[in-house]
């Protein structure tokens, strides 16, 4: 009794790209005010931090502190952007709006829904490490056009950060929660993972602990291809980057999937 | 051919049965609803057709729907039904087409085909106007017809919507219903849950009353009154009155029913229930013929449960 009539569903990648769309058109409506923190806060932190103590600072990893820091902030603009947007963003469409709850009436799988939105997230990282290279390459602080590559580790550190924050999400019932992911989890992770000094600084007991931290590896790379020098550690971070991502965001989608396929 | 199937189906959450043991069909380019109060069952029955409610595991217990299990293969169905949930999910960051739009490109439809059908959809729910107003603009009544709306925009064959007119206005309700019969005219088959009886007399070809995850009653509305209920009703608002005739109403043909400080009297006779009337004063009665809503209350009882 199979109905031969039948519209052919979407395939995958359609369903992951209307997914997409979806996010886009939502998050671009309201751009400035969704995108100038984002944006605006590594300039900050740069220019205060990098500007101020800068000048009292030696030279890092054989370049100046403010070209130090020019090198890894481009990353934690992807992280935080990404995080937001997976964490409260996902929480509010989970919980408050319902919106995964409409899109599940449409033919979309919630692996669909996550998926999109990871891919989302990426995005969002890409060009926030961008819009940060763009600024900061204007005050030549960071080589080209070498530096633009990193907008690439910039969409790595999205699709990371997404499908770690996700994992969290699946397991918070009350927004307020997600405090304690930002102030004990990401903001040390700011500090430790070799954006602000390099983890080499750390006490010796401590660095080991620093390399599963997800922001280093990142970081490392940016920096590495900033610099156009690469060493055999990168291969260890772009394997620790796709690990992470594939595991945490299969647990997350199949914890998510419990909450809205009952 | 039906076009939905349900056999044996039940769903446990925790300890609580939500639903339990139901089957029933629905035969294409009719309208079948599900009745009960809160907590019968109805929106978890509904969530198993489209695949985001798993039914418990039993191997006598299926569902089928145009031939597809929805737990194994629901962007089948959902490529070819739409859904108007209970809660309103429009993107209120977007504008009315902008949001039917996002549900175009879930379906796949190309551009130029959706702005087509996005016109024609609007103008069908007379929202023709409101193309580019802001969701926080739009009236419950309006809000609702652009989710129907959106339902449609895939030329669904069958369209499943949950208590699509809890809240709105009589105009809005009358519109809404209007539509759904248009649609079932040109061929939808249309499967609704809803609290109001009128609702389902304007729209149900068959109804299910279901009380605590069980299935009550199921046939056509008119029919079930007809054959399961007296009459007429004779409704009391004060309790002294209805002492002061209790003698006149014999217990032998009337059925007394008591909801707080309500009561109503049920029965076949109408002779019997007009001489009651004629030695009470206005105010203190009501006559009328017995509905849905009384066929309701009887089957499932007029007392209040827990999740309501």
């Amino acid at each position: 009794m199979r109905n031969n009539n039948s519209q052919p569903y979407p395939v995958f990648l359609i369903r992951l790209s209307s997914v997409w769309y979806r996010h886009f058109r939502v998050y671009t409506k309201s751009l400035i005010s969704n995108g100038l923190p984002a944006f605006l806060e590594p300039l900050i932190f740069l220019a205060g931090i990098g500007l101020g103590m800068g000048t009292y600072l030696p030279r890092m990893q054989g370049m100046s502190y403010l070209t130090f820091l020019a090198t890894g902030l481009p990353m934690t603009a992807a992280m935080f952007t990404s995080s937001f947007e997976c964490s409260y963003g996902t929480f509010i469409r989970l919980e408050f709006d319902k919106t995964y709850e409409g899109m599940l009436t449409a033919p979309l799988l919630v692996r669909d829904l996550f998926i999109g939105e990871i891919l989302w997230c990426g995005t969002k990282g890409m060009f926030f490490s961008l819009a940060v290279v763009c600024i900061v390459a204007l005050f030549g602080l960071v080589p080209m056009p070498a530096s633009f590559c990193a907008c690439i580790i910039g969409f790595m550190a999205g699709v990371m950060f997404a499908s770690l924050s996700l994992f969290i999400t699946s397991f918070v019932s009350n927004i307020n929660h997600f405090n304690f992911y930002f102030t004990g989890f990401l903001s040390p992770m700011f500090f430790f993972s070799g954006v602000v000094f390099p983890i080499q600084n750390l006490p010796k007991a401590l660095q080991p602990v620093a390399e599963f931290f997800p922001l280093t590896h990142v970081v490392r790379l940016c920096r590495g291809i900033d610099l156009w020098s690469f060493s055999v550690t990168m291969v260890w971070d772009f394997l620790f980057i796709a690990a992470f991502c594939v595991l945490s965001a299969s647990f997350a989608i199949s914890r998510l999937k419990k909450r809205l396929v009952l | 051919m039906s076009v939905i199937d349900v056999t044996n189906v039940s769903k446990s959450f925790d300890k609580i049965k939500a639903v339990q043991g139901i089957s029933f069909s629905v035969p294409k380019a009719l309208c079948f609803g599900l009745l009960g109060p809160n907590g019968a069952g109805k929106s978890t029955l509904l969530r198993m057709l489209y695949g985001v409610c798993n039914r418990d595991h039993d191997s006598n217990a299926s569902i089928s729907v145009f031939g597809f299990d929805p737990q194994k293969n629901s962007l089948a169905i959902k490529a070819i039904s739409g859904v108007v949930p209970q809660e309103n999910n429009l993107d209120d960051e977007l504008n009315v087409e902008q949001n039917l739009n996002i549900f175009a490109r879930f379906y796949n439809i190309p551009k130029i085909q959706a702005k087509k059908r996005i016109d024609e959809l609007l103008d069908f729910m007379e929202i023709a106007d409101k193309h580019k107003a802001k969701i926080r603009e739009l009236s419950g009544g309006m809000k609702q017809r652009l989710l129907i709306a959106r339902a449609l925009l895939n030329n669904p064959k069958l369209l499943i919507l949950d208590e699509p007119t809890t809240g709105l206005d009589p105009q809005v309700r009358h519109l809404i219903w209007e539509k759904l019969r248009n649609l079932k005219r040109s061929g939808l088959t249309i499967m609704v849950t809803t609290h109001y009886m009128e609702e389902a007399f304007q729209i149900c070809d068959t109804i299910m009353i279901m009380n605590k995850g069980n299935r009550i009653i199921e046939g056509n509305p008119q029919r079930l009154v007809a054959d399961h209920i007296e009459p007429f009703v004779l409704e009391f608002y004060k309790k002294e009155a209805y002492d002061s005739v209790f003698s006149m109403l014999g217990s032998q043909n009337a059925r007394h029913e008591t909801t707080g400080d309500s009561i109503r009297v049920y029965s076949k006779d109408e002779t019997m229930l007009r001489d009651v009337v004629r030695v009470l004063k206005p105010g203190e009665f009501f006559l009328r013929q017995s509905n849905l809503e009384d066929l309701f209350l009887k089957t499932t009882g007029s007392q209040l449960n827990a999740q309501q």
